[in-house]
Order: C-alpha cells, then structure tokens, then sequence
C-alpha cells in the first residue's frame, strides 16, 4: 500500500461518517418533536380554561393559565376527584401486582432455561412465545369466558392474571438473555467458595441481573399501566375501573372537558416518568464489565 | 494439603466418553498437570475432581474421603479459572473475603486472612478496586488470592495463563511455581501447552480422546514417551515421526525407505524392531538429537531442506525425510539454504521406535 492511500483513507472515512452522523442528529431531532410535541400540547392544554381550550384559532400559549384541572382531579371531596383518585390507586395496584408476579415468575424460569438442559426446554422455550403471535383481541372473548367461569370478571385478578400471561413471553426471554450472558463460572466459583447452588445464584447471579430485572420491571408495569381493551372488557363497575377505561368519562358528558382530560392523561405519564427517571442508570450500567477476560 | 486418588473414573455424555476410564494419584503437595489437546477429557476431568459435574463411574477421593457426592462446597478445594470469575459487582477485597464469609469466619479473621493474602501476592494497594478496573495480570493474581485465601486441600487451575499476554504469562508461570513451593500446595493444573506443564509439574498426565496416555516427570515423558501421540505432543519443536519399513532379522535389523536408502540399526534397537506387530516401524527424533552433513556421509541419510527458521543462538532447519517433515537444530554458524541436499546421521542411542500399527514405543526385552 502506498503512503497517499493510506493517510487519505482515514481522512476520507472520518468525513463520511460527519454526514451520517449530521443526518442522524436531524433524524433525532424530527423524532423529539414527533414524540414530545403532543405531549407539549397536552401540557398547555390541561392549564387552559374551558373556554379557551375550544378556541380557534387555537391559542398556542394559554393566556390566563390556571391549575384548575388539576386542582378539581386531586381533589378527593369532588366527584371528579374522587372517582380520579380511585382509578389512579386501581392501575396502580393491579401494575405493581402484575410486575411483582411478572418478576416472580420470570426470573427462576429464565434461570432455568437460561442454565440448565431439561426434555422439552427448546419447545417449551419457544412455546413461550406462541401468545405472542396473535393479537391481544383474539384471546378477549375466550378469555372473558375464562374469566367468568373462574368468577374473576369484575375483579382486579382477572387482569392481573391476564397481564401476566402476556407480559411474561418477553420478560422471559429479555431475562434469559442476561443469564446468558453471566458467565457460570462466576457460579461455579461461588459453588467452590463455599455457596450452595441456591447461594450462588442468590449472592452473585441476582446482583448481576438487577439491571434485567428492572427492564423487565419497568416493561411489565408500563404494558400494564396502558392497557385498555381487557380492563374495559373485564370490568364494569366504576369503582374498579383502571384509568385508561376511566378516563374515557371525560368523553361521557355532555361536552367535553378538554382541559380535564388533558390534565388526567398528564397525571396518568407521571408514575411512569417517574419510573424512569429514578431506574434508568440501571439500563446503561454495564455490571459485568471486567467479570471475565474475553 | 491432601493427596488426590482418582479412580477408574468415567464422565459419558450420552454415547460420547469425554473421560474414559482415568486412573491417577496426586501425592500430597505434589504440582500435577493435566495437559492434551482441546477436547481431551482434561477439563472435564478437572471439573469432576470440583464437583461441578457428576461423574458417570468411578472414585474420586481427596485426602481420604470419597467425594463422588459431595457439593463443590464440601470438598475443600479452591479453583482459579481460565476467565478468572471474579465477581464483578465486589470489590477484591469483597472477592478475597467471600469464600470466607462462606465458611462464617469471624470479621477479624476474614480481615486478617484476607490482608494476608492480599500482602503474600503484593496487591493490598488494589484492594478498594472493582475487577474490572484491574489489568489481566492483577486480575489473574485475584483469582489466585481467592484460592489461596482460604487454606484448601487441593488447588485447581484450569488454563489460568491463557488469557494473558506471552511476557506476562512467562512472569506468572515462575510466580505460580514460586507459590506452589512456598505452601507446599497439592495443585492439579489443567492446561494445553505442553511448555507450561514441563515447566512447572512435578509430574505431567498427557491425555488424548478421554484416556490418559502416560503419567510421569516431565522429563521421562519427555525422554521416554509411551506411544506416538505422546512423543509429538510434548516437546517444541515436536519429535519428528518418520515411518518407515524394517528389513533384515536379529541383531542386524534395518530400516527402509522407500526412497532407497537403509538405515542400519543397533543391535538394542534391532531388538526392539523385532518386537513389533508388523514391518511397520515409525522412526523418532527430537531436533537436538539429530546431526547435520552437509556432504554425504557413511551411516548418514539424504535428506531436503524445506525450510530455514534462525532463531538467533540456534537455527531450526525443516527437511523432508522419506515424505515427512524432519525438525534438526544446528548453530546459527551452519548455513543451508532451502531445497539443498543435507545428510542426517541419528545417535542410536536416542531415537524412538515406534510400532506402525498400534503406535505403541517399541521396548527392549
């Protein structure tokens, strides 16, 4: 190779990737105001009166912003209120349940097919993901069937049990693809230091999983907290309603109250924000980083 | 420190026998390795002796309990790993400490033993830092703190230098030999290079295809290998093997090329010859053994020069003999070039013969 080639050729490669990098921050910055600008206007929308929510041309900054909304949805003696707070306390608790059952579950089983060769794991492996291969509506009436017989209809165990069946394909194999990649020597190890197996994946396994774990955690909630189809299905009386059916109410009336539909769907991204904001390191911190020499 | 007896032992994965009927005892404070090709049965040998396999048949005993069924817990080894497995998340000194919190050490003792440990290798000043902030080396030297840390009966090491740099494994190679006489420790060392188990083992078991092949000092291995596998494995540049055809009968036995010439042979090895199954004979040499003419000879054979290695002090020079490549050292004052003509003459006294057909060494009665 000449010297020219060879001390162009980097100089070359390095300016071509300022082009994609170029037309990658533009394609960044088209999907930021794809995904936030909604919500932008959800958030002036929910501050503005009534009134001036239905204007047109619209105002695009609220002239006299008011905390009303959201003064009248947190308030547990209006009816509003009241029937807000419930179906908020209701997504929350069947979400936290299924993500605690989703974990329960999901971990030894991912364990299990991640480490140890049984009859039948390949098929049981995949047939995991069979759900997966057909729309959620397919299975509502079988299910609403299901769930009658059981006597769970109108109750917050019937959605729990349903969101488990389906969140818990994927947090299987989004878990089995950690334990994977935790080598079992660091198992063996701790078996030979001294740790019963149990020990070992207790003490050293689960540590290095926490970061799958949360994903899983947060992938369970989240699929939980938005659905829609199941819990207007299973459930109807007002007192168990989630808030994806119970905000739907805001439609119900004679007109509708644009400000406080906004402000309720507001409320509703606020425990998953939350969530993210508080667990997102987990996602990027890399623990198995200098575990073992590759 | 304890001996380890291993006994007719058998490890199958289905009809595959990865080990196959293995025999050894490892004396107390004895440095064995265990040393094949990949797939040899060496490591799964290894990881019976842990417990981190069942066995299929056979005995394994430390000091002077069966441990067949015992958890790796309940063995009283410690084992360093090829990829080190230190974990991750804790720091070396965590590391160092936690087979001692295993056995409920007391927090003194644990800080003591772990201090210890951590001064015996020269790594206190690392102790606060994450494995993964550690060189390869660092890293290796707290897999061998780990083990070291608490006191076990045997120490295993599977491959423990191969993820290491050529230089930095030389270095580490003395430092465990160095360790190993200074505890006096019964080690059982599995590796793939020939070097490390000569250098360092007391006694080396070269195994092939799950069998061990022989189990003996380093150098009567090296000077009497049992069969032909043996005699090529061990050894840098490897035993040249050249088979050839025997002739004549008694004490006045030769062996013929079939490119014409004889070798004649002495009346030692004309005896060994006719021990063999068959009139095929496979001729050994180790480079060193094996003298250079650069003109024909009496007693010499011809030979053509296929390559020239200079190492510096010594020259490597490749020839073909009867169609097989022969390795001959000369001293770098002796000068050939590729495809001349050399002559070779073998000291009788040091070749190998070998029996073509079950490729067994040939004994003298």
């Amino acid at each position: 190779m000449s010297t020219t080639s060879e001390t162009l050729a980097p100089r070359r490669g390095r300016r071509r990737i300022d082009g994609w990098r170029w037309a990658g921050r533009v394609f960044l910055l088209l999907m930021i105001i794809y995904t936030a600008a909604p919500m932008a206007w959800m958030l002036l929308t929910s501050i503005k009166s009534g009134f001036a929510a239905m204007q047109f041309p619209p105002q695009w900054w609220p002239e006299e912003p008011t905390l009303a909304s959201y003064a009248k949805l947190l308030d547990p003696q209006n009816s509003v209120g009241a029937d807000f707070l419930r179906f908020f306390w209701n997504s929350l608790f069947v979400s936290t349940m299924t993500t605690i059952l989703a974990v329960v579950v999901a971990v030894p089983a991912a364990y299990a097919f991640s480490r140890f060769s049984f009859p039948g794991r390949k098929f049981l492996f995949f047939a995991v993901l069979l759900r997966n291969m057909f729309p959620a509506v397919i299975f509502l009436v079988p299910l609403f069937i299901l769930m009658r017989v059981l006597g769970l209809v109108n109750t917050h165990g019937s959605l729990i049990l349903t969101y488990l069946t389906f969140g818990l394909p994927l947090a299987i194999w989004l878990l089995k693809g950690f334990y994977d990649n935790i080598p079992v020597q660091l198992e063996q190890a701790a078996r030979i230091d001294g740790a019963t197996r149990f020990q070992a994946f207790l003490l050293i396994v689960m540590p290095l999983s926490v970061p799958g774990i949360i994903a899983t955690a947060i992938y369970s909630f989240i699929a939980a907290w938005n659905e829609y189809i199941y819990a207007y299905t299973f459930l109807s009386k007002n007192d168990q309603l989630t808030l994806p059916v119970g905000i739907q109410r805001f439609f119900s009336e004679n007109t509708t109250d644009f400000p406080g539909l906004m402000a309720a769907s507001f409320l509703m991204s606020v425990p998953v924000v939350v969530l993210f904001l508080v667990l997102q390191r987990y996602f990027v911190r890399a623990l198995t980083e200098g575990a073992v020499k590759h | 420190m304890a001996h380890v007896v291993l006994k007719d032992l058998v490890k199958t994965y289905g009809s595959f026998h990865a080990v196959n009927h293995v025999s050894l005892t490892v004396n107390d404070g004895e440095f064995v390795a265990l040393v094949g090709p990949s797939g040899c049965g060496k490591t799964t040998t290894l990881n019976l002796v842990a417990g981190l396999i069942p066995v299929t048949s056979g005995d394994i005993m430390i000091g002077d309990r069966i441990v067949n069924d015992l958890d790796p817990k309940d063995r009283d080894i410690a084992m360093v790993f090829q990829n080190y497995a230190l974990y991750p998340q804790k720091s070396v000194y965590k590391n160092l400490a936690f087979p001692l919190q295993m056995r409920k050490l007391t927090k003194e003792e644990i800080d003591r033993k772990v201090r210890d440990a951590a001064r015996v290798l020269d790594m206190t000043h690392l102790l606060e830092r994450k494995p993964r902030e550690l060189s390869g080396g660092q890293q290796q030297r707290v897999a061998l703190g780990r083990a070291l840390v608490r006191d076990p009966a045997v120490f295993l090491m599977d491959e423990p230098l191969s993820n290491l740099d050529a230089k930095l494994r030389v270095q580490m190679r003395s430092e465990i030999k160095r360790f190993h006489q200074d505890l006096n420790a019964t080690i059982i060392y599995v590796t793939h290079d020939q070097l490390e188990a000569v250098t360092m083992a007391d006694r080396m078991a070269v195994m092939n295809g799950g069998f061990l092949q022989q189990y003996d000092a380093p150098a009567e291995v090296f000077a009497n290998p049992v069969n032909m596998f043996v005699a090529s494995f061990v050894g840098s540049p490897a035993m040249s093997l050249v088979p050839l055809e025997a002739s004549g009968s008694g004490d006045t036995a030769a062996l013929t090329s079939a490119e014409g010439w004889t070798l004649p042979l002495s009346a030692e090895n004309a005896r060994k010859v006719a021990r063999a199954t068959s009139r095929k004979i496979v001729l050994g040499a180790r480079h060193s053994t094996i003298r250079l003419h650069k003109s024909a000879e009496p007693g010499a054979i011809p030979a053509k020069v296929y390559t020239v290695e200079p190492t510096g002090d010594i020259t490597f020079v490749q020839a073909f003999l009867s169609g097989s490549i022969v390795n001959i050292s000369v001293p770098a004052s002796v000068h050939v070039s590729p495809d001349e003509m050399i002559w070779l003459e073998f000291d009788q006294a040091r070749i190998h013969l070998f029996d073509g057909e079950t490729e067994m060494a040939l004994k003298a009665a």
